[in-house]
């Protein structure tokens, strides 16, 4: 009997007939993952090393929340009974469950069921793939193999998912859904590398986009660039900007971060709707995105998927809201995104980076940063060390240049004179800032 | 499931090893349950308190020609264990295809036949997960009344991690990995500015919140940090350069980890600045005599690992001594290609993940120890330090003396030996007034770093706990040095920038 059955069975159960007024449960819900897994990898040019081997992976967890009857609350993650266990095993963990129950004021609700959106989470290619017919993989794996420049030292995996998610809960939820997960990343010389990852498989041209970026910046850092001036520019590749926008964005903007002190801004910002970014700016949250990683049909707490504006044209309009915040915070849950995964940085006046790059005279383009979960998320400040930049002068990459950079994320975003550069594959944009650069 | 209960069905599953060529295969079955209870309370309340209990088994099949493939399941039984033996054989089959480099240095692995020893006192559920509420809210309740002007957040885990590692040449290695840790959160506000800091205390088993209940150590700890932290939200930005520095031992941690640690492990050496041609630099001085580094299990500490994850001892390793390259940490399949000895450094982050070299408890140790005063207060125990800097004539007579409190991360690519670490606030010893500064980033080369050090202050503290994410696993980790310890001013060492 599947995890979920036996889960939503005893607990339809239990809630029917307590064994004794300290079990009585009010409501219910649980979200039950089954999985399969495979994976293959590359390690200094070796595929399917002992640390990179071919790797399949299937498994069944539930995550649970349990409402009691006199309002304290359980959570807990669970999975399959051992063998040979029964239902006395269901048992005990419900003891165990209710002895970690606690006391909440504002403990999420269990939402009645809604209309779900209609939104592309499954490939029925990897599927397929999942089910033995993996050959797609290994040629993946080849043709990295085969086209890696001559001395370079290459690392890379490829991963596909697919499975199913269930959700239930006391009120009537009952939803079970496909999704499916690809994923490909690669590096040369652990310097400069690229990384792809959708509920789909990579297309060809989107394969040779990254593959052809990858290796323009590689053949630039084999050359050494001018010393950075004062006028230099920085410019953030699309993965730098998702770094500094999961460091600094999304939790000053989760509610519970708001609602605890913990977060740059305060509830009456977003009642306000002050401005804190520049016009240009917008932020939303949007997991109807056909095929994005982030993108869902239904959070595990029953919500169904909705896009959220966070910012429009630079004034705050809402946080990121689960249940339980939006209890507290009084408005209804909002769209979640996984990190900055899910959240989309957009410009009044994007603009393709070709055009943006040309126009740069002074630019040092940032590939990586070393040290950015250490930084400051709260105060917006950032002082990194970008070793592996890449200068551009005149519209043209022409060589690497180890910097550091310094200055406040916020004050970028809030500054006419940031530009957001866009390509067809990135979900976050390149971003021209006028910061503070040094020589390293 | 109980121990002896998942021994059986390893023991069953290599006695009836799958398929025709069983005797020229094999296998490593790790087998593994962890048992977890937390909560956490933010300003009084219970934010949450969780159980969790993950299980399964993840095999690791070698053809004959020693090519890999790994599958694993959530479940523990002999059927489902059949089924991954034979997926992951098969994907070992496939591997060939991809003309896969091959690995037989399992079969020269030697025989271990061992369980581990009990390490607590207390078992895990020797008190009720509402006993342990109450005793973790009276805990953050008495910090909240001795320090009510800031925002607290506590939290507490214990684990239980069993593991059971069988093999095809009859090697059966099973232990229990018991760890638990309370932690304070901090955060204050001066003037809009906000700055927030961690303490932590951690041991085997729920002793500890008895512990602290009667000493009130750490709640005592995160009050000075509290007020440390409130000094430097206002505290002027220091101007960058390079400094004569003193680092506390969490840092110590962080860069004999980041920088050194993972610099020398097995897998590594085609990429380290510590290798050369895919070999460790042995015989490399890469630091003054007497200094050394050293990795190896501390029974009670919360990275202790006993065995590595392909059923071999786990070893200590002096992977610097007396200033010189000595050792890496090599398991059984890089440890002689990258030139060291196998040292059983194999560690996975679960059942489900393929072991990969790496640290258990790393500690950088130097023979100059300077004895410090035992104090009750930080601020006191800086103007110890200071005091003992001017007595030893070890102080910057001209410009700042920086000492550096609070490890808040960092990252090193060990390619280049670039590091970063930042800190939670900055102290000038060179100053009578001991000025605090804001934070600013620690960064440079590694080797200068290694190469500047100077001397210890104080006994060794090897506490310094935190999770490591080599490749995706987040295993636990910990390490220290002396309480302080003293680094010259270097040129490719800075303190850089404003934060």
């Amino acid at each position: 009997m599947k995890l979920v059955a036996q889960l939503e069975e005893f607990l339809h159960d239990r809630k029917a007939n307590p064994a004794s007024p300290d079990l009585a449960i009010r409501d219910w819900r649980i979200v039950v993952q089954e999985a399969q897994q495979i994976s293959l990898g590359i390690k200094e040019n070796s595929p399917g090393t002992v640390y990179t081997p071919p790797s399949y992976r299937k498994g069944e967890k539930a995550e649970l929340y349990i409402i009691w009857e006199d309002g304290r609350l359980t959570q807990a993650q669970v999975q399959a009974p051992p063998q040979g266990s029964g239902k006395e095993y269901w048992f005990e963990q419900l003891t165990e469950w209710r002895q970690g129950s606690y006391e909440d004021p504002y403990g999420a609700d269990i939402p009645e069921p809604e209309a779900l959106p209609v939104v592309a989470v499954e490939d029925r290619e990897i599927a397929r793939i999942l089910q033995g017919e993996d050959e797609v993989f290994f040629e993946q794996l080849a043709r990295l193999l085969k086209n890696t420049p001559e001395g370079v030292n290459l690392n890379a995996s490829i991963q596909g998912n697919w499975g199913y998610i269930h959700v239930r809960n006391s009120r009537g939820l009952a939803i079970s859904y496909q999704q499916s997960q690809y994923g490909i990343s690669f590096s040369f010389d652990s310097l400069v590398g690229a990384g792809f990852g959708k509920r789909r498989l990579i297309k060809p041209e989107e394969w040779d986009f990254l593959w052809n970026r990858t290796c323009s910046y590689y053949e630039a850092l084999q050359k050494e660039g001018p010393e950075v001036g004062e006028e230099t520019l920085i410019v953030m590749t699309p993965s730098v900007t998702g770094d500094f926008m999961r460091q600094f964005l999304h939790p000053n903007l989760v509610g519970q971060n708001i609602l605890e002190g913990r977060s740059a801004f305060k509830k009456e910002d977003f009642h306000g709707k002050n401005k804190v970014f520049h016009e240009n700016i917008s932020l939303v949250v949007d997991p109807l995105r056909p095929f994005e990683l982030s993108s869902y049909l239904v959070t595990g707490e029953g919500v169904p998927a909705r896009q959220t504006v966070l910012v429009d044209k630079g004034t705050l309009q809402s946080p990121i809201l689960r249940m339980k915040d939006a209890k507290r915070w009084g408005e209804p849950p909002t769209g979640v995104p996984a990190g900055s995964s899910g959240m989309y940085l957009q410009g009044a006046q994007e603009e393709p980076w070709e055009n943006v790059l040309r126009e740069i005279k002074d630019g040092i383009l940032i590939l990586s940063v070393l040290g950015m979960h250490t930084q400051n998320s709260a105060s917006g400040d950032y002082s990194l060390s970008a070793p592996q930049s890449l200068r551009i002068l005149d519209g043209k990459i022409i060589g690497k240049r180890d910097v550091k950079i310094q200055g406040n994320f916020f004050k970028d975003l809030a500054s006419e004179k940031t530009r957001l550069g866009t390509t067809e594959i990135d979900s976050k944009p390149y971003l021209v800032i006028q910061g503070e650069v040094q020589n390293m | 499931m109980k121990g002896q209960a998942i021994k059986k069905i390893v023991e069953e599953l290599l006695a009836n090893k799958p398929g025709h060529d069983n005797k020229e295969g094999y296998y490593i079955i790790r087998a593994h349950a962890k048992r977890e209870w937390g909560m956490g309370l933010s300003n009084g309340r219970f934010e949450r308190v969780t159980t969790s209990r993950d299980q399964g088994m993840g095999v690791q099949a070698f053809t004959a020609e020693g090519v890999c493939g790994f599958a694993s399941t959530d479940n523990i039984t002999f059927e489902d264990g059949r089924e991954i033996m034979e997926r992951a054989m098969a994907l070992a089959k496939g591997n060939t295809r991809l003309e896969a480099k091959a690995n037989r240095k399992i079969w020269e692995a030697p025989l271990l036949r061992e369980d581990g020893k009990k390490l607590n006192e207390l078992d895990f559920d020797h008190f009720s997960l509402t006993e342990l509420q109450e005793m973790v809210l009276s805990l953050h309740k008495d910090l909240m009344e001795k320090s009510p002007d800031i925002a607290w957040q506590t939290s507490y885990r214990q684990v239980e991690d069993y593991w059971c590692i069988g093999r095809s040449d009859g090697t059966l290695v099973s232990y229990t990995i018991p760890r638990s840790v309370l932690m304070h959160q901090g955060t204050v506000r001066v003037e809009n500015r906000a700055k927030s800091f961690l303490v932590h205390f951690s041991g085997v088993d729920p002793s500890l919140l008895l512990k602290e209940k009667e000493s009130g150590a750490l709640m005592k700890k995160a009050i000075q940090r509290g007020e440390f932290a409130r000094k430097v939200c206002t505290a002027p930005q220091l101007p960058a350069g390079n400094y004569p520095l003193v680092i506390d031992y969490g840092l110590a941690k962080g860069l004999a980890h980041e920088a050194f640690g993972h610099a020398v492990e097995g897998d590594h050496m085609g990429e380290s600045v510590l290798g050369e041609e895919g070999k460790l630099k042995a015989g490399m001085r890469v630091a003054p005599p007497g200094v050394h580094i050293i990795d190896g299990p501390l029974e009670g500490d919360w990275a202790y690992q006993p065995y590595s994850a392909n059923g071999l001892v786990r070893e200590t390793v002096e992977i610097v001594k007396d200033g010189v390259l000595l050792n890496g940490l090599g398991d059984i399949f890089s440890a002689e290609e990258a030139g060291m000895k196998v040292t059983g450094a194999g560690r996975a982050e679960s059942y489900a993940h393929v072991p990969l070299p790496r640290m258990t408890n790393i500690r950088l140790l130097v023979d100059k120890e300077l004895p410090l005063e035992a104090q009750t207060g930080l601020m006191e125990e800086v103007a110890s330090l200071r005091k003992l800097l001017l007595q030893e004539d070890l102080l910057a007579k001209e410009g700042k003396h920086l000492l550096l409190l609070g490890y808040r991360g960092g990252q090193v690519n060990p390619k280049t030996g670039d590091f970063v670490f930042q800190c939670d606030g900055i102290v000038d010893l060179a100053d009578p007034s001991l000025t605090i500064y804001q934070p600013s980033i620690f960064s440079g080369k590694i080797l200068s770093a290694l190469q500047a050090i100077q001397a210890g202050v104080g006994e060794g503290c090897f506490d310094a706990i935190g999770t490591c994410g080599k490749r995706g696993q987040g295993v636990p980790s910990s390490g220290g040095s002396h309480r302080y310890l003293l680094l010259d001013q270097d040129e490719n060492v800075t303190l850089g920038g404003g934060q």
